[in-house]
């Protein structure tokens, strides 16, 4: 039997659920460990040319120390090291420019970092080397693009004198850097514009390049076979990046606006389709999150969006606001750099450590012997406030105090039987659906009309400055017309000769009314169009 | 048979002298509850009417009593018996002929029936009783009187002490030296001389107000007076009846008129004061045992805690209902509160928290200015498992199990604060609960103000592990636009349910979960959905009903009925007309028969076949509901007799008829008592050993009283709430909480309770040969050693004749 019968919970009269309109962003408030994994960057604005420019290419060196953004004629290389420390000016320092003849595209570093290669408008393919002292010097020129060569690439595994280009005149070429000369290539590799191109991870011979034919095609320089490829795709777009994941089994291509996964191995098999961008997808990376490994891509349409591969499903977004052409993320995982089509580039910089890895960190030295933890003496206010602080361990047993119930002023005024005062005070926080509820409250108590009698003159302004703003509102109209109608009907003497101000509010009511008339007439006309059809269609 | 429903709050409960048992007084019953684990212990079995007033014997402080447990009751059969509540056995029985409505035996302490000492007075109970052949004196209907009357001879003694408009509630003081009666705007007070007890003897002592009184409580030990009245006012009077009751039968004494504050005329007090905190009539007043504080309470549910020298007031909220009677237990840290939503509230005294409630069946929602058909609130029943969900005041479902009479658990549906005072706005109309009991549904509905606000919603719950725990599952705000929902019906085997509209249309509603299957885009969201709306000529919906395969849907569409597909949602067939607006269907288990009822003027119950829709046959009776089984062709149905009938004069406005569908002559009737607002329901029954399919038939009138019965058992023309009212009581496992003896060895076998009455029905004291019956009885209720001592010395003596015999 109820013994509980004497904690009677206390309602407010907030819960009018049926009033507030359907919201269908409630998932974006769920926080998940991913989204409080990029709440811990930093975010920051970086021009690197005051030219508004589009950063076509970005890219990090495989050690993390360097940054290099293609943006007009110039690559210009940035010491992340120095961005990465936290400093409140943030001066980003910039380490070199590389010049280059015409527009720049596609930086590369080696995989110990020395050199840099970068594409040009012009078809030509340089290698810098980057001491850290001297500025940066040409090392060689590449040159048998005849078009812009897009897509520079220095294979991931450790063969530090290959280098792979391709670029719009349909050309893919592996070059030997010594001797400045082709090993590999294929002239009319697609049959339009490359503009994407990856290294296998596994292979230092394996490619894949994706071209605006739709199709991407993955080349092996071991196998000689003329123009055509090992194994071609048919993406369905014009492809805009490619990107082997990690596995060197699986290659995710991005173009129009979907990314897709195919199995390599298995002869090109469609794994997965992603849909989630609006605009052309126009960059994709990797990038590690805690553990894992994420997709990353940008859009024309401005979103970031990091995809979880292993289990198909799109753990985050981000949005900026310009159209982002351009992403990199540090092999270290502290920084995430994305280029625009105007010039700036936005960098998150990991500020600070996140609790999971703060417990990953405190497994791994469990053998350190801890601080010993300074006596507070009475003196401490730390002495007071001990254990105040401390969490439930995994096996305690928690004894919740049982919630306090906080009442806003209305529902405190309304539990002491004060209606009008409660109607006044909701009126004044101008919260729509509070109002509403105390109104809807009111009714149930059938205190209303006499609630509106009583009103005094400013309060009164105060609920037809209410209605005539929401009494149009769908959710709340049937409530709100007629309320309107009865305060008009009771309070006509008050009205008549409550001055200017009542009179500005009993015209913008009657506008609203006039407004709404129109609405509903227009709708009809709509009704009486579309409802013939309707009838022709449900033959 | 099982019966039960019946109110806890008739009449105030009465504790046992230790503290550690409540009387209460249900229907023609007295229940014995314990206090610390609030089950009930046992029943006094006896009155064919309603008890109404019950008096402890008080311990008298001699050594030999100390385990007796002795009470005096009265009912309206005009009887008062003379009970052993810790056996149970019936003592005395002592006839008034009269209907009691109160007693009260003033000098009980001194006085007790039994006792060896002849020399002891007799004791004398003042009653308060009806009688209704009085008739019309001056002008006036005068049907109560209170009149002295001698237990122990079992005779009136002397007159008439007042005539009353109605029976009054007598209240008497801890001591037993006052007795009053509220009468109209005036109290009547007399004190109890120690010897010679006689009505002529008596002094009356008037105390008078403007306001009619509804209540008065005497102080402990001091010559203080408190009384309420309709208006929420609580008048002590000090120092009252010092000169009139002090002088014996001496001239009047003079009345200082000077110095008496408050006290109107000529009354015989020292002062009057008025405190005033409730709004509405005093129910109850009590003086606190350390005499320092008066307690009050009233429709608020509050229990106001007034300071007597200075009038200072605490309160108690948060009781949640009104509050009927207040009363105090001899441990000074425990009392009890009656509230009117049949529950009695154990209170911890000086804190006042509710330690533990007995709970009885929720009384009927009444909607007061609501017009006719519109307002009927529906009761939900669960078939399989035989429980009610009633909807309540507080805007809560309370689920009641019929078999075992207790209350399962309340469910609050109306997220809002219940306030007992205001009248009736928002609430619960309609109840609905699926056959398996997996699903059910409810209607709210808020009233509106001058035509603004108003809403209707709908929300669907899914039962929890436990039977009667329901998780909200949807919220459907306004289903049918701004119409009520007339009826509500699930479909048997299929997340399936259809609600109709007075707006002229209706909606088949599904659980999105089962649509896995059928889409290819899997919807993880649950929740209810409606599929398909559908009308008929625009003709507002008035019921619903899914054949028992759940293929055939039939909506009531005022004097049709209209067969659909519930699945293609396609109009099927239609019915033919009725006289009137078809208030409730119901398909009669998988035959081809379905069967409608309707009311108002042109009230009629009507058997359609479906297979050549015509009708089969037809009475014109007014019905209020019908019930049928799900595989048998029977159906049940509970009509109101009109008010030319004969059985009118007898109380029983209703009947009970039994059909088999094929036939119109009915299989079996019985007449009711309140069939107004009533409600049928067959129930499997799972009671005993007795599963052979075999359903009770479980009938529960206006007032929330039900009986359940096999139809095929039970004899024709025998009245189904029987006098002798009794609950088989399955006393160790109606609570799972075990305490005191059952936590340390374990529960104790349920025990039949039948057998043991059967046994031991013999009147203890009339038997020749106690000691053979003494022990057959269960062992929790053991006679008290007092009473087996003696009998089993006079076994021993008996033993010793014989042998004595033998040896001569």
């Amino acid at each position: 039997m109820m013994a509980d019968e004497a904690t009677r919970r206390v309602f407010p009269t907030e819960p009018a659920s049926h009033l507030r309109p359907r919201s269908r962003s409630v998932k974006s408030l769920v926080s998940t460990p991913e989204s409080s994994f990029w709440r811990t960057f930093r975010s920051s604005t970086l021009h690197p040319s005051y030219l508004h420019l589009p950063i076509t290419s970005l890219s990090f060196s495989p050690n993390s120390s360097l940054l290099a953004a293609a943006s007009s004629t110039s690559v210009r290389v940035f010491s992340s090291l120095s961005l990465s420390e936290y400093d409140p000016d943030f001066d980003p320092t910039l380490f070199a420019t590389l010049p280059l003849p015409d527009l720049a595209y596609s930086p590369s570093f080696r995989c110990d970092g020395a050199l840099i290669a970068a594409g040009c408008e012009n078809g030509a393919v340089r290698v810098f080397d980057l001491p850290n002292d001297k500025p940066p010097k040409t090392l060689r020129r590449l040159n048998a693009h005849s078009c812009a060569s897009r897509v520079v690439g220095f294979p991931l595994l450790d063969h530090k004198l290959r280098l792979f280009s391709a670029g719009d005149d349909a050309l893919f070429v592996q070059w030997d850097l010594p001797t400045e000369t082709p090993l590999f290539s294929v002239p009319g590799a697609h049959r339009d514009y490359i503009r994407a191109g990856s290294p296998s991870p596994v292979s230092p011979d394996v490619f894949v390049t994706g071209s605006y034919d739709h199709t991407v095609k993955i080349w092996d320089a071991r196998v000689d076979s003329g123009a055509s490829s090992v194994l071609s795709i048919n993406h369905g777009h014009p492809v805009e990046s490619v990107l082997f994941l990690p596995s060197g089994g699986l290659v995710a291509t991005a173009g129009g606006n979907t990314i897709k996964i195919w199995d390599v191995i298995a002869g090109g098999k469609p794994v997965y389709s992603v849909e989630t961008h609006n605009k052309t997808v126009t960059a994709l990376t990797l990038a590690k999150v805690r553990d894992d490994t994420r997709l990353l891509s940008v859009s024309i349409d401005g979103y970031l969006k990091s995809f979880d591969f292993s289990r198909f499903k799109i753990t985050h977004s981000m949005r900026y606001p310009a159209p982002l052409l351009s992403v990199a993320f540090s092999p270290t995982g502290t920084i995430r750099v994305v280029g625009t089509n105007n010039g700036a580039m936005y960098m998150g910089i990991k500020k600070k450590k996140d609790e999971f890895e703060d417990q990953v960190g405190s497994d791994d030295f469990a053998w350190s012997v801890p601080l010993p933890e300074k006596p507070t003496s009475r003196k401490n206010i730390r002495y007071f406030k001990r254990g105040q602080s401390e969490k439930p361990s995994e096996g305690d047993f928690i004894i919740k105090r049982p919630e306090k119930v906080k009442l806003k002023e209305h529902d405190r005024l309304l539990r002491k039987f004060l209606h009008k005062d409660a109607l006044v005070s909701v009126l004044k926080t101008q919260q729509t659906t509070s109002i509403m509820a105390v109104l809807e409250e009111l009714v149930a108590r059938r205190k209303l009309i006499k609630c509106i009698s009583n009103l005094d003159n400013d309060e009164l302004k105060l609920l037809l400055s209410f209605i005539s703003k929401k009494a149009t509102q769908p959710w709340c109209a049937r409530f709100l017309m007629d309320l309107a109608k009865w305060v008009l009907e009771i309070r006509a003497e008050d009205i008549r000769s409550g001055g200017p101000e009542m009179a500005v509010h009993v015209r913008n009511l009657r506008s609203m009314v006039a407004h709404e008339i129109q609405v509903q007439r227009s709708l009809q006309e709509i009704q009486g169009m579309i409802s013939p059809l309707l009838v022709i269609a449900g033959k | 048979m099982i019966v039960g429903g019946q109110s806890l709050v008739t009449s105030p409960p009465v504790f046992s002298h230790d503290g550690k048992k409540l009387l209460v007084c249900t229907g023609c019953t007295v229940s014995v509850f314990s206090t610390t684990t609030g089950m009930l212990i046992t029943e006094l079995e006896g009155h064919t009417e309603r008890v109404t007033s019950i008096v402890v014997v008080p311990v008298a402080g001699t050594v030999g009593t100390k385990f007796s447990d002795y009470c005096w009751t009265a009912s309206l059969d005009g009887m008062i018996f003379y009970w052993d509540f810790s056996t149970p056995d019936l003592l005395k029985k002592v006839n008034v002929q009269l209907p009691v409505h109160s007693f009260v035996i003033p000098n009980i302490l001194s006085a007790s029936l039994g006792r060896s000492d002849k020399a002891s007075q007799n004791l004398y109970a003042f009653i308060s009783v009806e009688d209704a052949n009085k008739g019309v004196e001056n002008g006036k209907h005068l049907h109560g009187s209170i009149q002295i009357y001698d237990l122990t001879n079992s005779t009136r003694a002397g007159g008439v002490l007042a005539e009353t408009h109605k029976p009054e509630t007598l209240a008497i003081s801890k001591s037993g030296e006052f007795v009053g009666i509220k009468k109209q705007k005036q109290l009547n007070i007399w004190r109890v001389p120690n010897k010679n007890l006689k009505s002529v003897n008596m002094k009356k002592l008037k105390l008078h107000h403007t306001r009619t009184l509804s209540c008065l409580a005497f102080h402990p030990t001091k010559c203080i007076v408190a009384a309420g009245d309709v208006s929420g006012r609580i008048l002590i009077w000090r120092g009252f009846g010092k000169m009139r009751h002090s002088q014996d039968g001496g001239g009047k004494m003079k009345i200082d008129m000077g110095d008496r504050p408050g006290v109107r005329g000529e009354d015989d007090a020292d002062s009057c004061s008025t405190w005033h905190w409730h709004s509405s009539e005093i129910k109850f007043l009590m003086f606190s045992s350390d005499e320092a504080y008066l307690f009050s309470g009233a429709k608020e549910g509050v229990i106001v805690v007034w300071q007597l020298d200075t009038g200072n007031k605490t309160y108690k909220p948060n009781i949640g209902s009104p509050l009927m009677y207040f009363t105090d237990s001899p441990d000074p840290s425990l009392s009890c509160v009656s509230c009117e939503d049949n529950q009695i509230h154990l209170l911890r005294m000086p804190s006042m928290d509710i330690i533990k409630s007995i709970s009885g069946i929720k009384p009927p929602l009444i909607l007061s200015e609501l017009q006719g058909d519109r307002s009927r609130v529906t009761i939900g029943c669960d078939r399989s498992i035989g429980f009610v969900a009633l909807p309540t005041k507080d805007y809560r479902i309370q689920f009641f199990s019929l078999l075992d009479g207790t209350d399962i658990s309340h469910l609050q549906v109306i997220e809002r604060n219940y306030d007992p005072v205001d009248e009736t706005t928002v609430f619960i109309s309609l109840v609905e609960v699926s056959d398996d009991g997996s699903m059910m549904s409810t209607v709210e509905e808020k009233l509106p103000e001058m035509g603004i606000g108003g809403l209707i919603s709908l929300k669907f719950w899914i039962r929890g592990s436990h039977t009667g725990q329901y998780t909200l599952s949807t919220i459907i705000y306004e289903p049918h636009n701004n119409a009520g929902v007339s009826d509500m019906a699930f479909c048997p085997g299929r997340s399936m349910a259809v609600s109709t509209s007075y707006c002229g249309n209706f909606k088949v509603w599904v659980n999105n979960s089962s649509f896995i299957h059928s889409g290819d885009d899997i919807q993880e969201k649950g929740g209810w959905r409606c599929q398909s709306v559908s009308s008929y000529k625009e003709i507002p919906m008035t019921a619903a009903a899914f054949s028992g395969d759940g293929s055939v849907l039939a909506v009531a569409a005022e004097t049709k009925i209209t067969l659909w597909d519930p699945l293609n949602n396609v109009l099927v067939a239609i019915i033919g007309d009725s006289l009137g607006p078809i208030r409730q269907l119901a398909f009669v288990g998988s035959s081809e028969y379905i069967m409608s009822f309707s009311s108002g003027t042109k009230a009629d119950l009507v058997v359609w076949n479906i297979s050549n829709l015509s009708t089969h046959w037809s009475y014109k009776l007014l019905v209020e509901d019908i019930c049928c089984t799900r595989s048998e062709t029977r159906v049940a149905v509970l009509a109101l007799l009109s008010s030319s009938d004969k059985s009118i004069s007898t109380g029983k406005d209703g009947m009970v008829l039994v059909f088999d569908v094929e036939n119109p002559i009915p299989v079996s009737t019985w007449f009711v008592k309140k069939a107004k607002g009533g409600r049928l329901s067959f129930i499997n029954n799972k009671l005993g050993e007795a599963t052979d399919g075999k359903l009770l038939l479980a009938y529960i009138n206006g007032e929330h009283n039900y009986v359940l019965f096999d139809p095929s058992n039970v004899k024709e023309q025998e009245d189904l709430i029987p006098k002798s009212a009794r609950r088989p009581q399955s006393y160790a496992h109606d609570e799972n909480v075990s305490h005191g003896y059952a936590s340390i060895y374990g529960e104790l076998p349920s025990f039949d309770l039948t057998k043991a009455r059967s046994s031991d029905s013999i009147p203890f004291v009339s038997s020749e040969r106690p000691w053979e019956t003494i022990f057959s009885g269960s062992s929790h209720a053991l006679p008290p050693l007092s009473k087996l001592c003696s009998p089993f010395l006079e076994s021993l003596l008996e033993k010793a004749e014989k042998q004595t015999v033998l040896s001569q």
